[in-house]
């Protein structure tokens, strides 16, 4: 009954792979990249975020029902993002009065 | 009398595992719903960065990319500590986690300490949103929307860190009273996803309002 867990030596691994990604982080804002700033920013917490869940969360070690919320919930975003970017995004394409 | 682990054991559940399982699901499924709450804030916060991508980042070079890191440094290492008091109280040294989970509580109190010098320096320097906000930015408008979703998002994430703290207190106490034992720690478990869950929110905070405008 025993629930999934690592050892010490792993959390401390992904630890310093953490703070390093933080470094990292830091140092590529300070290269004007303009839109691909944000985009490399973002890229590198999701990389930090899926650290962060699969160890020190351990949803490696979970049973797919976990793994089904967590694909849920990530489903559940992608809509909401998509549409409203899908929406503001194509405002200025068509010559609809009143925009 | 019926041994710890079967004590604990509530009598809608067939075993110690369907009940740790639901736990976890549970606990899961609140963090999905937790995403939601989070995800309109950030899916806000694009729409808004997309129309006034001169003006967010110039509100962006407002922030101070050293506490910033730091803070993001220190919530990364109370995550550590957490996932160690878990480890440690699976192999039942519970004396190691209660005082692992007092260090995370301390280290979240550092975190949420200069969190708040941060906001005390944005108020000085005439940034907070409302009538003593001041820029002499032509996109001053737009600096000033990015620090209402700076103070919005940072502050609903400041008041889970708030609720994580307490919560960790309280289960720190728990475990010294003798809740919990190496073959019972659930409610540990699901603490530990709250606070990593928190954690990672703040990563992602970390990364849309610090780095865009350090290049400035």
């Amino acid at each position: 009954m025993s629930a999934p867990s690592f050892r010490p030596k792993t959390y401390v691994s992904v630890y310093g792979v953490l703070l390093a990604l933080v470094l990292i982080t830091v140092l590529v804002g300070y290269v004007d990249l303009g839109w691909g700033t944000e985009f490399v920013a973002v890229t590198i917490a999701t990389i930090k975020a899926s650290l962060v869940a699969m160890f020190f969360m351990h949803a490696l070690a979970e049973k797919r029902l976990v793994w089904l919320v967590i694909a849920g919930a990530l489903v559940w975003f992608l809509i909401l993002v998509t549409l409203t970017m899908g929406d503001y995004i194509t405002r200025s394409w068509l010559p609809f009065p009143g925009k | 009398m019926p041994s710890p682990t079967e004590s604990m054991l509530r009598e809608q559940y067939g075993t110690p595992e369907q009940q740790r399982d639901s736990v976890t699901v549970g606990m899961w499924i609140f963090l999905a719903t937790e995403v939601m709450f989070f995800g309109g804030l950030f899916a806000a916060f694009a729409v808004y960065h997309m129309y006034f991508t001169r003006g967010f980042s110039e509100g962006s070079a407002e922030m101070n990319i050293v506490l910033g890191s730091i803070n993001t440094a220190v919530l990364l290492t109370s995550s550590l500590t957490m996932a160690l008091a878990i480890y440690h109280a699976a192999a039942g040294r519970l004396v190691r986690t209660y005082w692992l989970l007092l260090l995370t509580a301390f280290i979240g109190l550092v975190f949420l300490a200069i969190k708040f010098t941060e906001y005390y320096q944005h108020y000085q320097e005439h940034k907070a949103p409302g009538m003593w906000f001041e820029s002499n930015s032509p996109y001053a408008s737009a600096i000033e929307l990015f620090f209402v979703f700076y103070f919005i998002m940072t502050g609903l994430h400041a008041l889970h860190m708030t609720i994580g703290i307490a919560l960790v207190v309280i289960f720190a106490i728990r475990t010294a009273a003798g809740w919990f034992s190496a073959s019972y720690h659930t409610p540990l478990e699901a603490l530990g996803l709250y606070w990593h869950f928190v954690d990672i929110v703040w990563i992602y905070l970390f990364a849309i309002f610090y780095i865009v405008g350090l290049h400035k």
